[in-house]
């Protein structure tokens, strides 16, 4: 069991959580996942990774500093992310989910990146 | 990264024929420094101009800076040194895409999948031309599938602009969101190129709402790519909470607003319940405003 593996079951045990990925935020590479079945690890990884640099050296350029935590919400659901140490949490998950339990969850997890 | 880069400029000081300038251009190029990763890459070119990676590094640059003709020119110089180059045909396959010539995307994505079968970005961008193939669409298509390591993330993508004003045609007066600046540090109304439309400060009279507008802009067009690819629908909001602010985005959508985005600065200390209620206000607002130039 991985390092990170603790993080991501408390991840997915919110309701809701369909996906829960540590990638590199730079290859979009997966360092760890639990994934439910049927869920394309690799093209989440490589895109969401993707999106949050976009957002974080968005950000960082526009002068707020260089951490960031994304929420994303779409017609069909919602994608949380944080990053630390170069390594990128990201949190895939129904409309349903409770974003401010997602939010905690994940900002707790953080710590644990490196 | 910087140490790194650090390491690579004293190796290529001590030896300037090392093909250390591939590896310190690209993370140059990352790190968002486009402008010494051009010289460090022409450096190397110049040093060693039968090198395919160096011609591959000099079109990843140019894509970046949105110069589609250089990219080209240098991918299709990699493809002279090594026809089956799959970077290449990739980074030409995305070109042709751009520019809605769907037959020259397929044939260069085609010959980058088979030089290299196990890259799920090129498995999809295929599929998503070749699905447009079949669907014979008349118009090119708007968006790029591109993924970032190869994207020319700079070039204008094709597509209709929807924008009924060019920046320099809106009013310095009458903010549409005057009603909201108590809650925001910064509204905007910003256009598929970045550009600020109207503001909580007059349009072109403010450098940091401009240049505001320009950094968090590219990230809607990332946000599209990846909901095309995920199944998640259209992107609705996108927060993103900085050290310094925490920054909301919405499409203005619609055959108005085109991919106009609304872009809302708040302090970091603002709960993010009222993020999501000014964003979508101001979203009101921007809409009401557009409309009333149509």
């Amino acid at each position: 069991m991985s390092a990170f593996q603790p993080a991501l079951s408390a991840v997915m045990r919110l309701r809701g959580v369909t996906a829960c990925l540590v990638v590199d935020e730079h290859d979009g590479v997966i360092v760890d996942s639990t994934l439910q079945f049927g869920m394309r690890g690799n093209v989440l990884a490589a895109l969401l990774a993707s999106l949050f640099r976009k957002a974080r050296q968005s950000v960082a350029a526009a002068g707020f500093g260089d951490s960031a935590f994304l929420t994303l919400e779409a017609e069909r659901g919602r994608v949380c992310a944080v990053g630390q140490g170069g390594l990128v949490l990201i949190a895939v998950a129904d409309p349903r989910t409770n974003l401010g339990l997602l939010r905690v969850e994940l900002n707790k997890a953080r710590a644990g990146l490196g | 990264m910087s140490d790194e880069i650090h390491r690579l400029s004293d190796e290529l000081a001590h030896d300037p024929s090392s093909l250390a300038f591939l590896r310190l251009a690209e993370l140059l190029r990352r790190s968002g420094d486009v402008a010494a990763a051009e010289r460090v890459a022409q450096r190397g070119r110049a040093r060693h101009p039968g090198l395919a990676a160096g011609h591959d590094l000099t079109a990843r640059i140019a894509a970046d800076r949105g110069d589609v003709a250089a990219a080209e020119d240098a991918w299709r110089t990699v493809l002279r040194l090594m026809p089956a180059h799959a970077g290449a045909n990739k980074g030409l396959g995305f070109l042709a895409y751009r520019t809605g010539r769907l037959r020259d995307a397929e044939a260069h994505l085609a010959q980058a999948a088979r030089g290299n079968p196990d890259d799920e970005t090129i498995a999809v961008a295929l599929a998503t031309v070749r699905a447009e193939l079949a669907a014979a669409a008349p118009a090119p298509p708007a968006v790029v599938v591109a993924p970032a390591a190869a994207v020319p993330a700079a070039v204008p993508a094709a597509g209709p602009a929807a924008i009924p004003a060019p920046a320099t045609h809106v009013e310095a007066a009458g903010s549409p969101f005057a009603d909201l600046s108590a809650d925001a540090d910064a509204i905007l109304i910003v256009d598929r190129d970045g550009l600020v439309l109207t503001g909580t400060a007059p349009a072109g009279q403010s450098e940091r709402e401009a240049e505001l507008g320009a950094h968090l802009s590219g990230v809607s067009d990332e946000a599209e790519r990846a909901m095309r690819h995920l199944e998640l629908g259209a992107w609705a909001t996108i927060v993103i909470e900085a050290p310094g602010a925490s920054v909301a985005l919405a499409p203005i959508g619609g055959l108005i607003g085109g991919d106009a985005v609304v872009l809302v600065a708040v302090p970091r200390t603002t709960p993010l319940g009222l993020v999501r209620r000014v964003l979508d206000r101001a979203t009101q607002l921007a809409r009401a405003w557009l409309e009333a130039r149509a």
